[in-house]
């Protein structure tokens, strides 16, 4: 593999000329592998990621499901969190950011703790999904924790229109129901018990 | 790469090729054109992303990428055929569908690759009418570069120059699809030491440099080739001139030298030749103006004063500027005390066999060697081309790399062995490492002897700065070498990371106290010197420090060195300068030294300088003026050969060329070499006939030149106070007048920062920000702490050649043992 | 004409799930008999020879691909079983990682002794995250019950599976694009050659197939491949779970003999468009597959030859039916716009021909274009046609390309009537929810 770290490691976090450029603030120059001891990473993180990357042959293989930690613990993949995670797997917070951002389901802006994905794609679509995603929106408010997107095709275009919601999906939605469920949600209820995925018989019935 | 010869034919044509090249490449030398945008082989494996490159391969029903493509014996490929034809305009148009069309006003309009591609090869007209992507105009990804995405056509280049090349990481794709871009983590700006070559690679207006943005355009600037002499790397270097003005620094592709990189000190460097500080004129103490005439008498007369009494140290200066120095010295004033180095140096006997031919590895070698030892050098600070190189080696061609230096470098994360000894502790351990490599022990120094002892060849890369140990570290390295049987393997050798530039030139020139020109021995070159009382082998820096001082010696002339700042143990050197009854100065800058100075002359810089200087793996290269002389500054060697012969001395040098003839009459193995020979990429005397001329060990021997007794090797002493740590000090690549006289690099100049293990950190309850005085007997400094994991426990580092809080201060001529101690949180 | 099921048998009984449940129809058994019974080469044959084509798009023979790996031992190789399933339309592979997740673990341990390979992957898309939480259980019960893990069944013979979540991007489907991100890369395309039996996953030799392809090996060791090749046509052996969406009452996953009529399928199994309407088109094999109209494509058999012979592709087998009611340059639109959002923006023409392709139809549908547009539409599907780095240009060019072609007329007038209206990019869709909500069970 690569050397992981590169030139610069002795001129940490250089300051940056205020002629050339105001808008940067001196001690946030980009870095090379942070140091565990520069990054206080809960050590819980910490053990998540190293058995993660025992787990591969490379330890960067470990890159999505650290990021998938990284998440689960901070909400979305906060700057610090990406230079804890780096720290663990020896690689640049940078590559880490470059890693998380190619991915829809990994955030690397702040967005809410309870995820609703609403299908729009073309089997859903036909069946109503951007009305239920409008329903959906319009069933939040700014108050809620609650991140509410548009998605492409789940995999689930027999329950369409449908959405997932906190990673388990639902359907066939009527627009109503998005009311009812994002009612569930802040209540901390189970969510649509009766539209759950896991509920529906195979359309053709038991074996003949 | 398989060297075997097959034939293919390209639209119609029988092209010749090595089998496994690139398609792409192949055509090429049969003059067959094919565009590209995302293929650039010193990048690594091609990425075939852009397309731009596709061509008809018969057999093959799809297009291929000739950028990826190896050529096979008998391929049928067509690149102008309608299909072929289609595709090239079909990806033109594609990539302008969001590529803004405002060449007039873009800085790379007239250089542009996409510019001559969509000409050459594109469809005309675009039928895209819809909106293009938007992104903030241009903005800054470093204080040095601008970006703007607007106009990035995601060619990778970049990126995969910071991935694979620079091995920085830093510089990355963000995103997917058409809405990626080129970023780094957190915005943050992109600071790197070779960060601005990405400007070179982007093949549109992208990236560009501020140094340069909207200063000149391509019709009325023009390109003259030179050497960069900011370090020993010495990288080609082409220098765009408007006005007889550098605008720009552009790498000049050398393979045998810097395979066409630059780092950043060398791109951008050259604009701190502009300070206020410049000297642009001689002048006499005090500042007074000087008329060239008056200066020259005065300095004449300083040194006809100090007579066999007086030495010269020479540092930035080419081959024959050194030579005639040496002149000045032993032909002119009888005198033998002349030196090219900070501290002091191997005794002419080691250096001999240091530089014999046989032990000498080419830059090239890096490339094509089983293992690599790195040896007391961080060569990303002392000479960071070779970082990259020997990043490529083990990237590329999987070479095992070992690292043995006081402090962690920048190579370490890749290196098979990584071995960090105590400040001062290069001798012991090449000792250790020379019997491990004989037989194997469990020593300190069996990791790095496990990776070297059975590669079939082995390239050391080693910094001459572990002479400040004494001769002895020098023995150990050539018995290591021995014990390698270095000189009798392929792609094998010693390579020097020097402190000085030309520290190999100067010496051949007959800059050493104990060897003349052509490192000949002086003990019978001085036998002609009618002067009495005339040594045979003269004083060292470092004793010619202590017999300034105690008033032995009277005159020193420095030429391109900065003692008070670069030089170990600043208060002695200061006392030393106060002593000297004149203080000569050939200096680029105003600076603490020249302030001390009875005459001071400017010297010229590489964008202006004549001459030759000679790469520490025996190259010589050719430093061309590119830029005309600001103020009253004349050529060095003129300045020399006037100086002498009102010396009474005539060197007969009456002109550069003949300079250059008569330091190839002095140094036998130059004997021949012309200027064509140099020509633009440089030759290595050892690749010539001379290198028979190259002196031997064997005669080597006698002459009373073992005053440099080497002295045991420095062991781990014992600490004077309980919690004293031993200090190790190195040059940051940026530490000095490159920063600081340099308004776009000035960001760069470091702060002083002592690194500290994590142990001796927690012990001393210190973490990473804290203020502290870091002292040793009486003197002490103040340094900001910064925690490290792989610095070793009981050891420090400073920098040196830091506008304040130097650490030469703190520097005597062995290690030093340091307290430090908490001022601020 | 009732389903043939092999994959799905069983599948209504949750305890499939369960290694008991599974081992209480026999499970395992196979995995048992290859283990300790017969030769790797014997397995190989026996693959080779049932004909079994790829279920994960391309339909390539699976036996063939995994002879392609160079023999016995040396080099480390790997085995990466595909279930991304990100293509609109296809959801098969979740329901048999949901229902039946020790058929899969079964066939890639047999695939992975006929290959010779000791680390197997499952690379599955983050979305499915019950579909994964079921999958690392029965991993954790078959490396309990020795069926994974070091000296299997005491055959001296290993193999670690690990099951691996990816994050959200289609394009992580394709195989060398799979690659990178198991690697912990940013999911791009590689060039091709080297292919991934010769260099793959961390440079070593690498067997990829579809979790549908994985699941039919313990079936076909265990029977043999002449019992295999007696389902289906010779050129398509077998059956196929097909994913049935869109306008019909019945969605969902059917698993068929290949070769049945496709009209059986969408009609007869699926029940069809709601009452009062028809079939105007339909994606025989996901949403890269170029439509067929109703005329076209409802007689055909159902099997990858019938498919590429009427210039379309049984793909991974999905169908996604358009009734009467669908707007043609509106699900023109989706499927751009799935594309551009997917394409990992590595290769020109994918990258921009995808977003330009958006951006014209959406003038289109919002009838502010010309029929000039239209002609340039067309023009830049070809140009996008064999000039990408991967097939996924081409999976937006051909079916946005064949709708253009066959539907001009509509795409004309709805580029004459669009203009103006609010809702102009999202009208003409099937409306009430399907039929089949049957009771939990
Ligand atoms: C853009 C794109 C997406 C793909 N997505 C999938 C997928 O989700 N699942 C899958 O099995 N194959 C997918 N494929 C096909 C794979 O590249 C590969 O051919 C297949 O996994 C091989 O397995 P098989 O031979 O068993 O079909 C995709 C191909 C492309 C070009
Ligand atoms: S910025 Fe320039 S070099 Fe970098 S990807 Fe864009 S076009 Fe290529
Ligand atoms: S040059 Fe070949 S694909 Fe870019």
């Amino acid at each position: 593999m690569s050397p992981v770290d590169g030139p610069g490691i002795s001129n940490p976090n250089l300051p940056v000329d205020q002629a050339l450029t105001e808008r940067r603030i001196p001690d946030r120059s980009s870095e090379q592998v942070p140091e565990l001891h520069e990054v206080d990473c809960p050590a819980e993180l910490r053990e998540r990621i190293e058995q993660l990357m025992s787990r591969y042959p490379d330890r960067k293989s470990a890159s999505i499901p650290a990021l998938w930690a990284v998440q689960r613990l901070y909400g979305w993949c906060t700057p610090e969190g990406i230079r804890q995670a780096a720290a663990v797997m020896r690689v640049t917070p940078a590559y880490l950011e470059s890693v998380a951002s190619f991915y829809d389901l990994l955030h690397t802006d702040p967005v809410g703790t309870h995820k609703v994905a609403v299908c729009t794609n073309i089997s859903c679509w036909m069946r109503g999904g951007d009305e239920l995603l409008d329903a959906f929106r319009a069933a939040t408010s700014d108050e809620d924790d609650i991140f509410v997107t548009g998605f492409e095709c789940l995999g689930a275009c027999d329950i369409a229109p449908m959405a997932s919601i906190d990673e388990r999906y639902f359907g066939p939605l009527e627009a109503a129901e998005a009311q009812t469920a994002i009612e569930q949600l802040r209540g901390g209820g189970e969510v649509l018990p009766e539209k759950a995925l896991e509920k529906r018989p195979l359309p053709g019935g038991p074996d003949a | 790469m398989s060297g075997k010869e097959i034939n293919l034919i390209i639209d119609g044509r029988e092209v010749t090729a090595t089998e496994g090249e690139m398609l792409h490449d192949a055509a090429k030398r049969g003059d067959v054109e094919i565009p590209v945008f995302c293929y650039e082989p010193k990048l690594g494996e091609p990425v075939g992303a852009c397309r731009m490159c596709l061509v008809e391969i018969e057999g093959i029903p799809k297009l291929q990428t000739s950028c990826s493509t190896p050529v096979r014996d008998g391929m049928v490929v067509h690149t102008r055929t309608d299909q072929v034809k289609h595709a090239q305009s079909a990806v033109v148009e594609f990539l302008l569908v969001n590529h803004p069309l405002d060449c007039p006003v873009c800085d790379k309009g007239g250089e542009c690759p996409l510019q001559d591609i969509s000409i050459g090869w594109g469809p005309g007209k675009s039928r895209m009418t819809d909106q293009k992507r938007h992104f903030e105009k241009p903005i800054e990804l470093s204080p040095l570069v601008a970006i703007d995405r607007e106009r990035c056509i995601l060619c990778y280049r970049c990126v995969r120059f910071s991935q694979e090349v620079a091995e920085d990481e830093q510089l990355q794709l963000l995103e997917r699809g058409d809405r990626t871009f080129v970023g780094t983590f957190d915005d943050r700006p992109y600071v790197a030491p070779f960060h601005g070559n990405i400007t070179d690679l982007c093949p549109v207006g992208a990236l560009t440099s501020y140094t340069y943005r909207f200063r000149a355009r391509p019709w009325d600037i023009e390109q003259a080739g030179s050497v960069c002499t900011l370090c020993p790397s010495q990288c080609n270097v082409s220098f765009t001139v408007r006005d007889e003005q550098v605008k720009r620094v552009l790498a000049r592709d050398n393979a045998e030298v810097d395979d066409g990189w630059l780092c950043d000190r060398g791109r951008y460097g050259f604009e701190m030749f502009g300070a206020e500080e410049r000297v642009r004129g001689p002048r006499l103490r005090g500042g007074g103006e000087a008329s060239w005439e008056q200066a020259i008498a005065k300095a004449a007369e300083a040194l006809k004063a100090g007579g066999a009494k007086s030495a010269a140290i020479v540092g930035d200066a080419s081959n024959e500027e050194g030579y005639l120095v040496q002149r000045i010295m032993r032909e002119a004033l009888g005198s033998p005390n002349v030196d090219s180095r900070p501290s002091r140096g191997p005794s002419r006997e080691t250096q001999v066999r240091l530089d014999h031919p046989d032990l000498s590895a080419k830059v090239r070698d890096i490339d094509n060697a089983d293992a690599i030892l790195v040896l007391g050098t961080d060569p990303l600070h002392s000479s960071p081309i070779l970082d990259l190189r020997i990043r490529k080696a083990i990237r590329r061609n999987g070479a095992k790399l070992a690292v043995a230096t006081e402090q962690p470098t920048a190579l370490d994360g890749g290196a098979t062995a990584a071995t960090h000894y105590a400040p001062g502790g290069a001798t012991l351990f090449l000792s250790e490492l020379a019997n491990c490599l004989r037989l194997p022990n469990e020593g300190h120094a069996s990791d790095v002897a496990e990776v070297l002892r059975d590669a079939g060849s082995v390239a050391i890369v080693w910094g001459d700065r572990i002479a400040r140990e004494g001769e002895g570290a020098l023995t150990a390295l050539l018995d290591v070498a021995a014990a390698l049987t270095l000189d009798a393997k392929e792609n094998s050798g010693l390579l020097e990371v020097p402190e000085f530039t030309n520290a190999r030139g100067l010496r051949e020139a007959g800059c050493l106290p104990d060897a003349g020109p052509g490192l000949s021995d002086t003990s019978r070159a001085l036998t002609t010197i009618s002067v009495e009382n005339a040594r045979p082998v003269g004083m060292a820096t470092e004793e010619i420090r202590g017999a300034l001082e105690s008033g032995e010696l009277k005159t020193v002339l420095l030429f391109g060195v900065d003692p008070l700042r670069d030089f170990p143990d600043t208060q002695a050197w200061d006392r030393a300068l106060t002593a000297a009854n004149h203080v000569i100065c050939f200096s680029t800058f105003e600076n603490a030294t020249t302030a001390k100075a009875s005459v001071v002359f400017p010297l010229e810089t590489h964008a202006e300088k004549d001459g030759t200087v000679s790469h520490p793996d025996g190259r010589l290269q050719r430093v061309r003026p590119s830029a005309s002389r600001p103020g009253d500054i004349r050529p060095n060697w003129g300045v020399l050969a006037e100086l002498s012969l009102v010396l009474g001395h005539d060197t007969g040098v009456s002109s550069q060329p003949s300079a250059f003839a008569a330091l190839t009459e002095a140094v036998p193995f130059y004997a021949g070499i012309t200027d064509a020979d140099i020509g633009g990429r440089g030759i290595r005397w050892q690749d010539t006939p001379t290198r028979a001329n190259a002196p031997k060990p064997d005669e080597a021997s006698g002459t009373g030149s073992s005053k440099h007794s080497s002295e045991a090797p420095a062991e781990g002493f014992e600490d004077p106070v309980p919690e004293a740590l031993t200090l190790g000090t190195y040059r940051d690549l940026w530490a000095g007048p490159i920063t600081e006289l340099n308004p776009p690099l000035r960001f760069l100049a470091p702060q002083q920062r002592v690194e500290l293990s994590i142990p001796d950190a927690d012990r001393l309850g210190l973490k990473s920000g804290d203020e502290v005085k870091v002292a040793q007997n009486g003197t002490s400094i103040r340094a900001r702490v910064a925690v490290r994991e792989r610095v070793s426990e009981g050891t420090c580092f400073l920098l040196e050649g830091t506008a304040e809080a130097n650490a030469n201060a703190l520097l005597g001529g062995s290690p030093v043992s340091v307290t430090i101690e908490k001022t601020a949180g | 004409m009732p389903e043939t099921r092999m994959l799905l048998k069983n599948a209504e009984d949750p305890a499939l799930r369960t290694l008991a449940g599974y081992k209480g129809y026999g499970g395992y058994a196979t995995l048992e008999k290859a283990y300790r019974e017969l030769e790797a080469d014997e397995v190989l044959k026996e693959l080779e020879e049932s004909g079994l084509r790829g279920r994960g798009g391309a339909g390539f023979s699976m036996g063939k691909k995994a002879s392609f790996l160079p023999r016995g031992g040396g080099v480390d190789k790997y085995l990466c079983c595909n279930a991304d399933e990100s293509e609109p339309g296809a959801f098969k592979d979740r329901e048999l990682m949901q229902r039946n997740p020790h058929q899969l673990i079964e066939g890639i341990a047999i695939a992975a002794l006929a290959a010779g390979i000791g680390h197997a992957f499952i690379f599955i898309r983050g979305e499915y995250d019950s579909q994964a939480d079921i999958l690392d259980a029965a991993v954790a019960e078959a490396y309990e019950a020795g069926y994974l893990g070091k000296d299997i069944l005491g055959t001296h013979r290993d193999l670690e599976l690990v099951v691996h979540r990816g994050a959200g991007a289609y394009i992580c489907g394709e195989e060398t694009a799979l690659l990178d991100a198991l690697e912990g890369k940013r999911g791009n395309p590689r060039l091709k050659p080297p292919f991934p039996a010769v260099q793959g996953l961390y440079g070593g030799p690498t067997l990829i197939n579809n979790v549908e392809t994985l699941s039919n090996v313990p079936h076909i060791v265990n029977h043999g491949a002449e019992w295999f090749k007696g389902f289906g046509t010779e050129q398509s052996p077998g059956t196929k779970v097909v994913s049935i969406s869109g306008g019909v009452r019945r969605p969902g996953n059917y698993e068929v003999e290949l070769g049945i009529p496709t009209r059986e399928l969408i009609y007869g199994l699926a029940g069809g468009p709601a009452e009062g309407h028809e079939v105007k088109a339909f994606y025989p094999g996901g949403s890269s597959s170029p439509v067929l109209t109703a005329e076209e494509g409802l007689d055909l058999p159902y099997s990858f030859e019938a498919m590429a012979a009427a210039g379309s592709m049984l793909g991974s087998g999905s169908i996604i039916v358009a009734d009467d009611r669908v707007s043609i340059p509106h699900m023109a639109l989706r499927t751009a716009r799935f594309y551009h959002h997917e394409s990992c923006g590595k290769c020109t023409p994918c990258r921009e021909g995808t977003n330009w392709t958006v951006k014209m139809l959406e003038r289109v549908v919002r009838g502010e274009a010309t029929p000039m547009d239209l002609d340039i539409v067309a023009s830049v599907q070809e140009n996008i046609i064999g000039h990408c780095l991967c097939v996924l240009g081409d999976s937006m060019a051909m079916p946005v390309g064949a709708m253009v072609r066959k539907f001009r007329g509509e795409f004309e007038q709805v580029m004459a009537e669009a203009g103006g209206r609010p809702d102009a990019e999202r009208i003409a869709v099937v409306q009430g929810a399907p039929e089949t909500l049957g009771a939990a069970t």
